[in-house]
């Protein structure tokens, strides 16, 4: 048996980490693979400025710093922000799946560019901080948003048939610009990926499900991040990050 | 069952052909997938020239022409050099997984710069075309090559003992020297030598063959395949041409 943590970066309680959840029956696993999900202890409110994004790291860091003692043998991070991962990847030696970077280079083997899907305008400065990090502006046609405030808990919830038009709308603009490939900019769109994908005449990247299958091929190839791109640190204070996120477990009720 | 075909870019006797199906064994694949491997019917004599990437680009095309007609669910091409992989796609509704493209997007979700081992210079041209097609020549580290003739029939047959340490050596170079958080094999005729090198360097080793494997079986479970406004469609598809013109290759070699 195969056990992959995925981590959820918000400290959700169960009905929402069910709706996370769900992104697994979107897709057919292999047989032997089972996905684990471990939400955050503490965290972000919010996900829309530097303050966001540096609880966010410090967060997902923390939830997935013991994986590989806990006998989990890869991580896969529940958000396309990849809060986290470069940090995991410095002291993990098993695979840590990025599904932002992830998704955005595997748009490029399924055509020349790609458009984001965001939710809203305050998520825009975040891709492309991201683009720049990735060296991959070039390839992105463009970012275009569905000016509808984010549900982390109940995702679409009962909002759907106001808001999935309102996605499609956003995806048109992608494809006028350019993109011949979309990339949903959050896990937390995976319950739109069906209807877009029925609606739309280019591929839609849904990435929890794809981070799924690239975290099963890179365990069935054996394959995992480079020590040389993610260092270990001279030392490593796991003790003392773990003791930052208990002393704020109170807060995480936030949502 | 999930059935994926993989286009072999040179006529092969079935002795040489299992020497390419041996890519497989490396991959560990679902039991739900099965892979038919598929030799062109003439080829280029290598790939070290713009002669050849014409020949190489018709050969494959043609030899996955009927694909889809034949009940296949994927397409892999089993060679780094991507060759008829466009083509394929402007022809073909199932995923055409291109073994090349699909490695250098891989390292960069494993590192920050991939390097390419390959056996001799004469194929860093292939590459070259591929990074500037896919626009990311800035994330290659470098390329570097053993300096010995490929053999793309027989492989390494034989001759392991000379070839891998100048594989290593280079390899090393591309790391320590170029600054490769990652090593790409520059032909899925390299799988051999795969092992021997990953036991060997600190650093991911791509496998293209197995890894192309590998994305065909995400593909096909994710209901995904390349984008038709990125492989638009001919206006007039001419596949009997195709067909005739490779045919009449075969002769050809053959009568020679």
């Amino acid at each position: 048996m195969t056990r992959v943590l995925v981590l959820v970066p918000f400290a959700l309680d169960e009905s929402a980490i069910a709706n996370r959840r769900q992104q697994t029956a979107e897709v057919a696993l292999r047989p032997g693979v089972v996905f684990d999900y471990r939400p955050v202890t503490a965290g972000p409110t919010a996900f829309m400025s530097p303050h966001d994004w540096a609880l966010m790291d410090i967060a997902l860091f923390e939830a997935g710093l013991s994986a590989q003692d806990d006998g989990y043998e890869a991580v896969v991070i529940d958000t396309v922000s990849d809060s986290g991962a470069d940090a995991l990847r410095s002291v993990l030696d098993i695979p840590v799946l990025a599904p932002g970077r992830a998704s955005l280079l595997f748009a490029l083997s399924l055509g020349r560019k790609f458009g984001i899907l965001a939710q809203w305008e305050p998520a825009l400065a975040r891709y492309r901080k991201v683009l720049d990090e990735w060296g991959l502006r070039f390839h992105c046609a463009a970012v275009e948003h569905f000016d509808t405030p984010p549900d982390f808990a109940a995702l679409l919830g009962s909002k759907a048939e106001e808001t999935l038009p309102k996605m499609e709308a956003a995806c048109r603009r992608l494809i006028d610009a350019g993109a011949d490939v979309i990339c949903l900019g959050s896990t937390t769109m995976h319950q739109a990926h069906q209807y877009l994908t029925e609606r739309l005449d280019v591929p839609i990247v849904n990435p929890g499900p794809l981070s799924y299958k690239l975290i099963e091929s890179f365990l069935a190839l054996g394959i995992s991040h480079s020590r040389r791109a993610y260092p270990r640190p001279l030392v490593p204070k796991p003790e003392m990050i773990h003791t930052m996120l208990a002393a704020v477990r109170d807060e995480s009720g936030s949502l | 069952m999930r059935r994926v075909l993989v286009l072999v870019p040179f006529p092969m006797t079935p002795e040489q052909l299992d020497l390419r199906r041996a890519q497989a064994d490396a991959a560990e694949l679902p039991p739900d997938l099965e892979l038919d491997y598929r030799p062109v019917l003439a080829a280029p004599s290598s790939y070290v020239s713009h002669h050849d990437y014409v020949l190489a680009d018709v050969s494959l095309f043609e030899a996955g022409l009927d694909a889809q007609a034949d009940g296949y669910d994927a397409v892999c091409i089993d060679t780094v050099s991507d060759s008829g992989v466009a083509a394929l796609r402007s022809m073909l509704d199932i995923p055409v997984i291109a073994a090349g493209r699909s490695m250098f997007l891989t390292a960069l979700m494993l590192g920050r710069k991939f390097g390419i081992l390959t056996m001799w210079e004469n194929w860093f041209p292939l590459y070259e075309r591929t990074l500037k097609d896919l626009v990311l020549t800035d994330r290659c580290a470098g390329m570097r090559a053993a300096g010995v003739n490929p053999d793309n029939r027989n492989l390494l047959g034989g001759k392991e003992e000379e070839v891998l340490p100048l594989l290593y050596e280079a390899a090393a170079r591309l790391v320590e020297e170029d600054g490769a958080d990652v090593v790409c094999l520059g032909s899925t005729t390299m799988h051999e030598a795969h092992s021997y090198l990953a036991e060997r360097l600190a650093v991911p080793v791509l496998n293209g063959g197995p890894l192309s494997y590998q994305m065909a079986e995400a593909m096909t479970a994710l209901d995904l395949t390349h984008s038709r406004r990125a492989y638009p469609r001919p206006m007039v598809a001419k596949p009997e041409l195709i067909k005739a013109m490779m045919l009449a290759a075969a002769g050809a070699e053959q009568s020679s």
